[in-house]
């Protein structure tokens, strides 16, 4: 064993040139492999950690009348079926012990009216008590303009990225009651150069409920605060707050005042026909456009019948689309889910519990594409790397005809040269390999130091969050070094059979 | 020792065949010294390679120490030239990345039948009878061609071999090394009982020999 390596490690030597090109290939490899690892690593934790504490929790419970779990960033249309029983769903819930907080909400796409007479504009608005979603979430956004309500009031909180794409639609830019245009934030989000002349500028928006039954009706909401989400701004930006009673009389659900006033109609009949209602798609523009020059929805069914006074009436009487939850410190999703899909269904509530991977469907197989896009990228290096190493292998298997040859006319067996190539081969990847895979893990621990942001929606994804910051954990450090280990094996296979194949007549025949 | 009958080889070379060795029998008893002479073409190198198993034959049979190597799998062939075959080849490689006595050590450590001491020990008396005491760290590259054939032999005879072949030991030697040379294997072969077979078309060379084989045109003509 000594002697192979001894001749191995002279021999690294006495080819240097090749054993530079086959070490520079091996370094920049493991290099970027490690980086690579390191990228999908930190995009993973990011958005686990940024969706789990800033906007779903780690488990989300849907109806299951709902078709597929993906219940967030659906395409346009398709709303999302209603929760009616969220006080027995409480009771359930209350009993888990490895839940820490949760929070019910509405969640559908609802339509702007302009009523400057313009094109409506759309977005997707979560209906929650200001409250309680404070709680749930204490420190997912900061106020950009106003003030953020700390108690449940009605109103509108808008992410400024939705504030953006309002105004693209509809040429209408809202700041919070009673404010002004900032021309500052107005410049900035919009990244226009010019003054904001002519511009229409509203404290409230007219939000009505999407579905085609006309059971939808339009209500009008204070705006109480411009805000940005702390992280993935784009992306959650896409969801207005609006207080959970407002957006229940928006889709027409029954609220908890009406359910306190609970004239004839009874709890479970109302329930089916909003559910009936919300099974409809709705995707046709010409139905918006219908809408829009209606100026206002025709109200045919309206459980939400509106009260001037209401009560002191529980909020969760009313009917919700989706509760988020957040499990206990160190509580493992998978087992969580179990045990809570068994005891909702026991209860038999008609709703399952699913992670929020799968609650975020778009974005969680947006990441997949990223990362899978990533992985070719590694994989194309691998071959790449692969196929140099195994073509300047070959060709100095080849050029050591005599050496190899004469070699084995002395008495060394085929073993001992494919142990010889083996061995040269595994101490350049172990010093240049390994100083690519270290120098990889510098630099992913140096990248977050120069704080690379972006706000295009793609790359955050990338990112996993507002800034770009791969880690690398012992795991990811493990698979760079077996990667690596895969590469020198697959490229040294071919010329070692190379050279196992010369034969002592070879090398005598020669000259 | 070595018992060769019927033996012959052919070549192909594109579309004609080559017959370098057209039936060849004779036989060499252990302790002999025997040189195979004839003229350039006449199929030395290829009856020596063929008895160092480092070629094979086409038809006939070689059998080394009563084994017949047709028989044999690659790695048995490999273990019977390390452990039986001392093989001087016409062309002397060396191991670019070792020194002499680096070099020399190479076969014995290969067997695994030595302690590291033993195997420098040996090693290092063979060199200094090839001459080359004062060599023993110089790389084959900055060795003269007659030196690099002496590191050649000390390590063909390091293993004490039952046979020793040497294809023209001497033809890119000046006559004075090529005569020292000769010196030891003659001296060798005396001392060790070592089987000597090798082949030459130097008349100096023969009067060496205990026998002489003569082949021409892969025939033996006359055998002595
Ligand atoms: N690999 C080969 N392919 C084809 N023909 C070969 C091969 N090796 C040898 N020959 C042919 O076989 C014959 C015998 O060659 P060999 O090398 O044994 O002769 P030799 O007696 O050693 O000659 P020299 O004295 O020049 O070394 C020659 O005609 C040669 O051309
Ligand atoms: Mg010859």
């Amino acid at each position: 064993m000594g002697l192979i390596f001894k001749i191995a490690w002279r021999n690294i030597f006495r080819h240097k040139g090749k054993s530079f090109v086959i070490g520079t290939i091996l370094f920049l490899g493991a290099l970027f492999m490690t980086l690579g690892n390191g990228v999908i690593s930190g995009m993973d934790r990011g958005l686990t950690k940024n969706i789990i504490e800033g906007f779903t929790g780690h488990i989300v419970i849907i109806s299951d009348k709902q078709e597929t779990d993906n219940v967030l960033f659906t395409l346009m249309g398709k709303p999302i079926e209603a929760i009616g029983n969220f006080i027995e769903i409480k009771k359930v819930l209350n009993k888990e012990d490895y839940i820490d907080k949760y929070l019910p909400v509405g969640r559908n796409l609802a339509m702007l009216l302009n009523e400057e007479g313009g094109s409506p504009g759309n977005g997707f608005l979560l209906g929650v008590d200001f409250a309680k979603y404070r709680a749930m979430f204490p420190d997912n956004i900061k106020p950009v303009e106003g003030t953020i309500p700390e108690k449940n009031e009605k109103g509108v909180i808008l992410p400024s990225f939705a504030r953006k794409e309002f105004y693209g639609y509809t040429n209408i830019w809202f700041v919070p009651t009673g404010g002004k245009l900032i021309e500052e934030n107005f410049k900035k989000e919009t990244k226009e150069k010019e003054e904001p002349v002519g511009i229409k500028v509203k404290d409230s928006m007219v939000v009505m409920g999407f579905n085609d039954k006309n059971t939808t009706m339009d209500v009008r909401v204070n705006v109480r605060a411009v805000v940005r989400y702390n992280t993935l701004n784009t992306i959650f930006g896409h969801f207005a707050l609006i207080d959970i009673e407002s957006y229940r009389e928006a889709f027409g659900y029954f609220s908890a005042e009406s359910k306190a006033s609970e004239i004839s109609e009874d709890k479970k009949k109302l329930l089916d026909m909003g559910n009936e209602n919300l099974d409809m798609l709705f995707s046709e523009n010409t139905l918006m456009t219908e809408n829009k020059s209606n100026g206002k929805a025709d109200v045919k069914f309206t459980p939400a019948v509106k009260q001037e006074k209401s009560e002191v009436v529980d909020v969760d009487t009313g009917a919700y689309n989706l509760v988020f939850i957040k499990l206990k410190k160190g509580i493992s999703i998978d087992d969580a889910l179990l045990k809570m899909n068994k005891d909702l269904k026991s209860a038999n509530l008609g709703v399952r519990a699913v992670s929020w991977k799968k609650a975020f469907g778009l974005i969680g197989s947006m990441s997949t594409v990223i990362k899978g896009a990533l992985f070719l990228f590694v994989m194309l290096l691998f071959v790449v790397a692969v196929i140099i190493i195994v073509n300047t292998l070959s060709m100095a298997a080849i050029e050591r005809t005599p050496e190899i040859g004469m070699m084995r006319a002395v008495g060394a067996r085929k073993s001992f040269i494919s142990n010889m190539f083996l061995a040269e081969t595994g101490m350049l990847s172990f010093v240049f390999g390994g100083a690519g895979v270290i120098v990889g893990i510098i630099t992913v621990n140096l990248l977050p130091l120069f704080k690379i942001t972006s706000e295009n929606d793609m790359v955050q994804l990338l990112f996993g969050g507002d800034m770009f910051y791969p880690v690398l954990s012992m795991s990811d450090i493990m698979l760079s070094f077996l990667q690596l280990a895969i590469v020198t094996f697959a490229a040294v296979i071919y010329p070692i059979k190379v050279a196992k194949s010369i034969t002592p007549l070879d090398a005598i025949v020669r000259d | 020792m070595i018992e060769i009958k019927g033996l012959k080889k052919n070549y192909m070379l594109g579309e004609t065949t080559v017959l370098a060795l057209r039936g060849i029998d004779f036989n060499v008893s252990e302790g002999e010294f025997i040189s195979v002479v004839g003229p350039s073409g006449s199929g030395k190198t290829t009856l020596l390679n063929i008895i160092g198993c480092v070629d094979f034959a086409t038809e006939g049979e070689v059998k080394i120490g009563g084994v017949n190597l047709s028989g044999l799998n690659d790695k048995e062939i490999t273990d019977l030239r390390l452990n039986k075959i001392g093989f001087i080849f016409q062309t002397f490689n060396l191991i670019p990345v070792l020194n002499v006595i680096e070099n020399v050590e190479f076969p014995l450590l290969l067997m695994k039948k030595f302690t590291a001491a033993e195997v420098r020990k040996r090693a290092e008396k063979l060199i200094e009878e090839v001459g080359l005491k004062e060599f023993i760290a110089h790389r084959p590259a900055e060795l003269s061609g007659g030196q690099r054939q002496r590191v050649a032999i000390a390590r063909a005879l390091v293993t004490n071999p039952d046979i020793v072949l040497a294809d023209e030991p001497t033809a890119n030697l000046d006559s004075v090394t090529g005569a020292s040379i000769l010196e030891l294997m003659k001296e060798m072969n005396q001392i060790e009982k070592t089987t000597f077979v090798f082949s030459t078309h130097d008349a100096n060379v023969l009067k060496y020999a205990q026998k002489v084989i003569k082949i021409k045109d892969g025939k033996i003509v006359d055998g002595e």
